[in-house]
């Protein structure tokens, strides 16, 4: 039996701290003569009627006022310096919406370019378009509900997003998962690292114009999911940790179609790379582009392949191990130049380094149970836990507060791509639009992550 | 009545028909070559394409066709309106006129004309127009920096283009290309004897007509759809049209060109006599253009897109110099042989 | 793991009143932190992988440039930057997570924010890629930055009035159970400006263009 936790005492934990309350007197509701809301139509038409009669517009929707006031159009005066930075146009120059529809922004995503011709001059990205509230909604969710609540966040790799908050909570509570958990995670996880990057392969190249790499990254992708599918009963949003270990345990199917994805899958990265790695063109829109320093990017915090390809080698599973990576033989890869060629190739050694580990994992796998015993609603004890992990965009962290109930009391999830989109306005200047989307592509930002 | 009149009207009924039953004919080409380009697309990208309409998905091209004819044609609300809706007939007339000179057979040919490859290049360069019209009319960013982009590609191209066959021209001795395809017929198809024009000749017609990988002006991953993007209905389906005959027409092109037009290859007897030769010699023009049009719907599949300052690049400072030579060495080919 | 054998009495806190237990593998770290941090931080608490300090918020950028500049300390990484709310008239606290080579642990650095004056010190001089957690913070806790160059709201829309992670956030939803229910233009419906659609049409003719 592995770790079970008693308390002593067994005593029941109080109410989580609420808010003080005044008293729920609610204010009497307006008459029926009076009109609550006014037909958009006859208002519009008023409007129109008296142009310039402000005694229309209700009083409340002056600023001073909470409301659902949506942005107005960039004639308001910018709010800040660095928006005044970039809003303001010089000679010669034109905002560009890469608007939040676009067939290539990774997600729900506006860069506002400022160009001149076809010049970047300056970019800010705004964000927001796919926010959640994933971070307040696990405040009011269980520990275990809470696993479920952060698939979604970077899906393309929804594994990832529930190993942290996995962890966080058993260093709350005060376990280790099984052996074999750990490696079961392991093995999904590397799973999910394979073909988040054979995807972004494909999404390089899309952007770039090639049609088809992409289209081979999702036969690789389509293998890997049918696969996971098997072992967690979803295909994208797989609810498969637990806190304590995992949920299901490996069964037959798993087994033989890890076999059979096992013995084709290099040749199936080989047709992508065939296409893409030696490329004259895709090496002459690649190579040189975008560079980032290893300083640089240590200050802007991004973290994962992009950082290994500027040459600094800081990988998570390496610098604060988490079980069973200790015990995985391995090394850090990096890439000299940071430029977008070197993230690619960056994560096609990533790739094939994750392969590796997969071998590793299948042959050292323990025996045992795969989720200790924990109850339905766990309570920790009240304290702090922070937990990070390896993701396929860089460090992915959880820190989460517990008051002793049994909802967390803060849950903060830092994903990797947000931090990495601060990228972008320092590496763009000076480049052709084209090129915007070649680096936002080599950065593989993920939007439900950058979003929350 | 007078000869002359009989031969006037004569002639110019003969012009309304070869014309009525081209414009016809662009709109099948047109279906034949997008469906091409969506199955075989498929098949190198190892799925199946469209599969559900008419037996193997055939009739997916032309519901294509049919369905921009049942969308709205909305137009903006700022944009130039007049040439709004000028823009697309614009490109696509110029993709139909430049079918005017093509032989398809001895004998098939709407204007037999003794300058027909000047007539081409210039006709094929009136899309320019269209496009940087269609750009600016269209009150968007977007498509204006689509249609900069277009016009700066196209017009840098126009000048390789015409360079690499000006060689083939001094070498035959002649503008029409009826006459080229029967030289072709005396000494062998014009690709063994330019052997660098060729290879110009192709780049420079796929940047021509934008076909990947020198398709940004359409390149849907940046700019969405460049100078088309404010547009819808039949109005699109135009330039969608345009775009697929124009590659018909130029891979016809290349083939009467370089590839000996109505002419079979060595096994075979080169043409053949009446009604019988003028089947034949449309079995094997179309039969070896269509090959081409696969050439190039492969070559979409294959490579990714080039920039555009490396577009220009490319034309100016390698494929310019390189026309130029293959222009120096076939004259000085032709006085030593005396051709 | 000293705080979790701790019998729980009275009123539930987060805090940790407890001694200190410094693990082996941590002790250089919180043997330094004493020696050259001694007087600018407080609470040292140590897990097996983490050592926590908390440090006021007039001396935090010092602290932070002596962790990240100092050989000895080497913590050149800022992994995360977090905000807490610790209910309704108590404290925020904004909480950074350094990661170094030379030391095996995270270092978590508290900071106080007091919640009339949500004011704090950005570490944007130090670090830039705290911008976006600083601009998030904002956002979502209503924590000023002083000194950041571009505190503007990041996820919600750039009017928004409301901090929606405070513990005292209320949605339209919820409006029996505010204090001020029905008070709010938020929950009036015929308060609803409609109107915007009426601005769009209106800054059509001006330069720019719709895009």
């Amino acid at each position: 039996m592995t770790t079970t936790r008693k308390r002593p005492g067994a005593e029941k934990a109080p109410a989580k701290p609420t808010p003080k309350r005044a008293s729920t007197r609610r204010k009497a509701a307006p008459a029926d003569d009076e009109p609550r809301i006014r037909d958009p139509l006859e208002l519009e038409a008023a409007l129109e009627a008296a142009p310039g009669d402000e005694s229309l517009r209700p009083e409340t929707t002056r600023p001073e006022f909470y409301g659902f006031d949506i942005v107005p159009p960039p004639d308001r005066p910018p709010q800040t310096e660095r928006e005044r930075e970039v809003y303001t146009l010089g000679d010669g120059e034109m905002l560009v919406n890469m608007g939040p529809q676009h067939p290539s922004t990774h997600g729900v995503m506006r860069l506002v370019l400022k160009v001149r011709g076809e010049v970047v001059i300056d970019l800010d990205p705004v964000l927001g378009y796919l926010h959640r509230g994933i971070e307040k909604l696990c405040e009011n969710a269980t520990y275990t509900t809470v696993l479920t609540y952060v698939d979604p966040m970077d899906y393309m790799s929804a594994m990832h997003n529930e190993h942290a908050p996995a962890l966080a909570f058993e260093k709350l509570y005060g376990i280790k998962a099984p052996r074999r958990a750990e490696y079961i995670r392991a093995l999904v996880v590397e799973l999910n690292r394979v073909f988040s990057h054979g995807l972004m392969m494909g999404f390089l190249a899309l952007d770039l114009g090639g049609l088809t790499p992409i289209l081979y990254g999702f036969i690789n992708r389509d293998q890997v999911v049918d696969l996971l599918s098997s072992i967690s009963g979803q295909r994208m949003l797989f609810n498969f940790f637990r806190v304590g270990g995992v949920n299901f345990d490996v069964n037959d199917e798993f087994l033989s179609r890890l076999g059979k994805w096992r013995a084709g899958v290099l040749d199936t990265i080989e047709m992508n790379e065939k296409i893409l790695t030696e490329n004259e063109i895709f090496g002459a829109r690649t190579k040189g582009l975008g560079v980032l320093t290893a300083k640089d990017a240590i200050s802007l915090g991004v973290t994962g392949p992009n950082l290994r390809a500027s040459g600094v080698p800081f990988d998570v599973r390496k610098a604060h191990p988490y079980p069973p990576y200790p015990e995985l033989e391995f090394d850090v890869i990096t890439q000299q130049g940071g430029d977008t060629y070197a993230r690619y190739m960056q994560r096609v050694a990533e790739l094939k380094q994750s392969i590796h580990l997969i071998d590793q994992i299948v042959d050292r796998m323990p025996h045992g149970p795969v989720q200790a015993q924990v109850p339905g609603i766990i309570r920790p004890k009240p304290g702090r836990a922070y937990a990070a992990i390896e993701s396929p965009r860089g460090l992915y962290s959880v820190y989460a507060i517990s008051d002793g109930g049994p909802n967390p009391y803060r849950f903060r999830m830092r994903d990797p791509s947000f931090i990495t989109l601060q990228v972008m306005p320092k590496l763009m200047p000076g480049h052709l639009i084209a090129d915007t989307m070649a680096v936002m592509a080599s950065l593989d930002p993920i939007m439900g992550g950058v979003d929350k | 009545m007078d000869q002359g009149l009989i031969d006037l009207l004569l002639g110019v009924g003969r012009f309304v028909l070869a014309t009525t039953f081209l414009l016809l004919l662009t709109v099948p080409t047109a279906f034949i070559v997008g469906q091409m380009e969506l199955k075989i697309m498929a098949q190198m990208q190892l799925r199946y394409g469209p599969n559900r309409v008419g037996p193997w998905g055939m009739f997916q091209s032309a519901v294509h066709g049919f369905k921009m004819l049942a969308k709205e044609d909305q137009t903006p609300d700022r944009a130039d309106v007049p040439t709004f809706t000028l823009a697309p007939y614009m490109v696509f007339m110029a993709a139909a006129m430049s079918m005017l000179v093509i032989p398809f057979a001895p004998g098939i040919v709407a204007i037999d004309s003794e300058i027909g490859v000047i007539y081409f290049f210039a006709v094929i360069g009136l899309s320019v127009v269209g496009m940087l019209l269609a750009g600016w009319a269209s009150y968007n960013k977007y498509s204006l920096l689509g249609g900069l982009r277009s016009a700066a590609q196209m017009v840098s191209y126009e000048i390789p283009l015409t360079l690499s066959i000006v060689g083939l021209v001094v070498l035959t001795g002649s503008l029409s290309f009826t006459h080229i395809v029967e030289w072709q017929l005396e000494h062998g198809w014009a690709v063994i004897w330019q052997i660098i024009g060729f290879p110009i000749f192709f780049i420079a017609a796929a940047a021509e007509i934008n076909r990947t990988p020198f398709d940004m002006v359409e390149a849907d991953s940046e700019i969405v759809a460049g100078p088309f993007t404010e547009y819808s209905g039949m109005r699109f389906g135009f330039f969608y049209f345009a775009e697929y005959v124009a590659l018909f027409i130029m891979c016809a092109i290349m083939v009467t060109l370089f590839f000996g037009g109505w002419l079979a290859p060595w096994p075979f007897p080169a043409q053949l006599e009446g009604f019988a030769g003028t089947v034949y010699g449309l079995f094997w023009f179309f039969l070896k253009t269509y090959l081409f049009v696969i050439v190039a719907v492969w070559v979409r599949a294959t490579l990714p897109r080039v920039r555009v300052d490396q577009l220009m690049g490319a034309s100016w400072k390698v494929l310019l110099p390189l026309a130029l030579v293959n222009l120096f060495v076939t004259a000085i080919v032709v006085l030593a042989l005396n051709l | 793991m000293g705080h979790l054998r701790r019998p729980r009495a009275g009123a539930p806190r987060l805090g940790r009143g407890r001694p200190l237990t410094a693990p082996a593998a941590a002790g250089p770290l919180v043997r330094l932190l004493g020696d050259k941090l001694g007087d600018a931080t407080s609470e040292l608490w140590t897990d097996e992988d983490t050592v926590e300090v908390q440090v006021p918020g007039d001396k935090i950028v010092d602290t932070l440039r002596t962790l990240r500049d100092d050989p000895d300390f080497g913590f050149f990484f800022l992994a995360d930057a977090a905000a807490v709310d610790y209910g309704v008239g108590e404290r925020f606290e904004v909480v950074y997570h350094l990661y170094s080579d030379k030391h095996p642990t995270w270092l978590r650095v508290r900071v106080p924010v007091d919640r009339e004056n949500p004011l704090t010190p950005t570490v944007t001089g130090l670090w830039e890629g705290a911008m976006f957690h600083e601009r998030e913070m904002y956002d979502m806790m209503g924590i000023v930055f002083e000194g950041n160059r571009d505190l503007r709201r990041i996820y919600m829309s750039p009017d928004y009035r409301s901090f929606p992670q405070r513990k005292d956030f209320l949605l339209p939803d919820d409006a029996a159970d505010s204090p001020a229910a029905g008070n709010m233009p938020l929950e009036r419906p015929e308060t609803w400006d409609l109107t915007r659609l009426q601005d769009a049409a209106a800054h059509r003719d001006e330069p720019g263009g719709p895009v």
